[in-house]
């Protein structure tokens, strides 16, 4: 079976809890950082997020902490969205490795 | 103690379904606050009070809940929609086991596989035929191993049999109209495309990970179903009562009323009754379809149309019995929680 390709958001919500836990504001920021801006995740966006990727069981809930009187509940990654990320982050590198591979030629083509 | 722009965008929240807010509101509640609040007592106060929600985070609320009604992947609606349709697959495919049954047992009779079993009646012995025969009740032995190999969760074997068992019929239909025989103009076609073809293709979106249904009772309702069904039929046939015997799609659209009539008291006492409301909603669509297709085989007969009419109407009074609870199922079912322990969060 082919798996689902997964989407900018995931990809980069699940980079964001590659390195530890992270609540959802946490992870809307890191998102922002990683993107250098270019995604910014609404809360809306985020939480339709969050809701697939446990479906898929590729995110799990870490802990819950208190923060101004509201309760802050973390994320992280369980070990098959180490592994779907893991996967995703190698295609992701091998394709830009053809575009770049596919620019070089057409640059040369087209100097020469 | 909330403020104003957390009653606010708990107002934007209810656009959502009740059963995620009741998962995931808290959490969304506070990742949008923090998005707003500085920790500055004095400024958090004065952006409670004037900040409200921008009109894409209204707008990421409003895709998010449009997505969940319309029955996205993991959300009950698609949840209980899979499920009737598994079950409504399985359902089908008894029927084809149960007909397999059948034939297989008249072979066996007419044969006189069985030494001390009567003679059957003239009218029903079957003459020895030759290859084509043979291919016939070898797809008749596929069926039941079909639905076998389904109800014990072997889908890869259900779906490659099923396609192969598929074809001797198509021939048999492909043969009777090129050459004229074709006893009615669309009963076998669209009994074909029913009961053939439509699991086949639904059997295509069973993947290794869809939960098995429970075996037991699904194998128990092959020789309950073959026995309950073939013996008042047969019963009828043996004291000439012929005028009661229904036609095939009159006797599913019994069937299905049946079901419907047998569940319909069990709606209010069982929790978790609504997806068989909605199996039983499909498997009377099917039933209905194939009675009103079948009825152009009776234009000939206003007694034969008026006995399949009123087939139709206690099909449709019985499934009426069951159809709010079927749509019920779609929002109340629960989803498969997204993690352990999640539901309980």
């Amino acid at each position: 079976m082919a798996a689902k390709p997964m989407t900018g958001q995931a990809f980069f919500v699940l980079t964001a809890l590659a390195d530890g836990p992270r609540h959802g504001y946490g992870i809307v920021g890191e998102v922002a950082e990683l993107s250098e801006g270019r995604v910014r995740l609404k809360i809306g966006g985020l939480y339709g997020v969050l809701d697939r990727l446990a479906a898929e069981g590729l995110i799990e809930p870490d802990r819950e902490e208190a923060h101004d009187g509201r309760l802050r509940r973390y994320y992280r990654l369980t070990q098959d969205g180490r592994r779907a990320l893991a996967e995703e982050a190698e295609l992701r590198a091998a394709t830009a490795r053809v575009v770049r591979a596919r620019l070089r030629l057409s640059g040369t083509q087209a100097a020469g | 103690m909330s403020s104003d722009l957390e009653r606010r965008y708990r107002r934007v929240l209810r656009l959502l379904p009740g059963w995620y807010r009741e998962q995931w509101q808290e959490d969304m509640v506070a990742a949008f606050l923090d998005s707003w609040l500085t920790g500055d007592p004095a400024a958090d106060e004065y952006i409670g009070k004037v900040a409200g929600p921008s009109s894409a985070e209204v707008a990421s609320v409003a895709v998010l809940a449009a997505r969940l009604y319309l029955g996205g992947p993991g959300t009950p609606r698609r949840y209980a929609w899979g499920l009737a349709l598994r079950r409504a697959v399985l359902a089908v495919l008894l029927v084809h086991a149960v007909l397999a049954v059948d034939e297989l047992v008249f072979l066996v009779w007419s044969r006189r596989v069985v030494g001390w079993l009567p003679p059957p009646p003239a009218s029903i012995v079957v003459a020895p035929g030759g290859a084509w025969d043979r291919v016939y009740y070898l797809a008749c032995v596929a069926w039941i191993v079909i639905f076998v190999a389904l109800t014990l969760g072997r889908y890869r074997t259900a779906r490659v049999l099923a396609t192969l068992a598929m074809v001797p019929n198509l021939v048999a239909l492909l043969q009777a109209q090129l050459t004229g025989i074709m006893p009615a103009p669309f009963g076998p076609w669209i009994f074909w495309i029913l009961v053939d073809l439509a699991p086949v293709l639904a059997l295509t979106a069973l993947r290794r990970d869809v939960p098995r249904v429970a075996s037991g009772p699904w194998l128990l309702a092959l020789p309950a179903g073959y026995i309950l069904v073939y013996g008042p039929l047969m019963a009828l046939q043996a004291t000439g009562n012929y005028a009661w015997l229904p036609d095939f799609s009159g006797l599913c659209c019994m069937l299905v009323a049946i079901a419907c009539l047998a569940h319909a008291p069990r709606i209010r006492s069982r929790p978790g009754s609504g997806v068989w409301s909605l199996t039983l909603v499909l498997l009377a669509a099917v039933a209905g379809t194939f009675r009103i297709v079948t009825l152009t085989d009776y234009l000939h007969n206003p007694h034969l149309i008026s006995v399949s009419l009123a087939e139709l109407i206690i099909l449709f009074v019985a499934v009426a019995l069951v159809a709010p609870d079927a749509a019920r199922a779609q929002r109340a079912t629960p989803a498969p929680p997204p993690y352990p322990g999640a539901m309980a969060a």
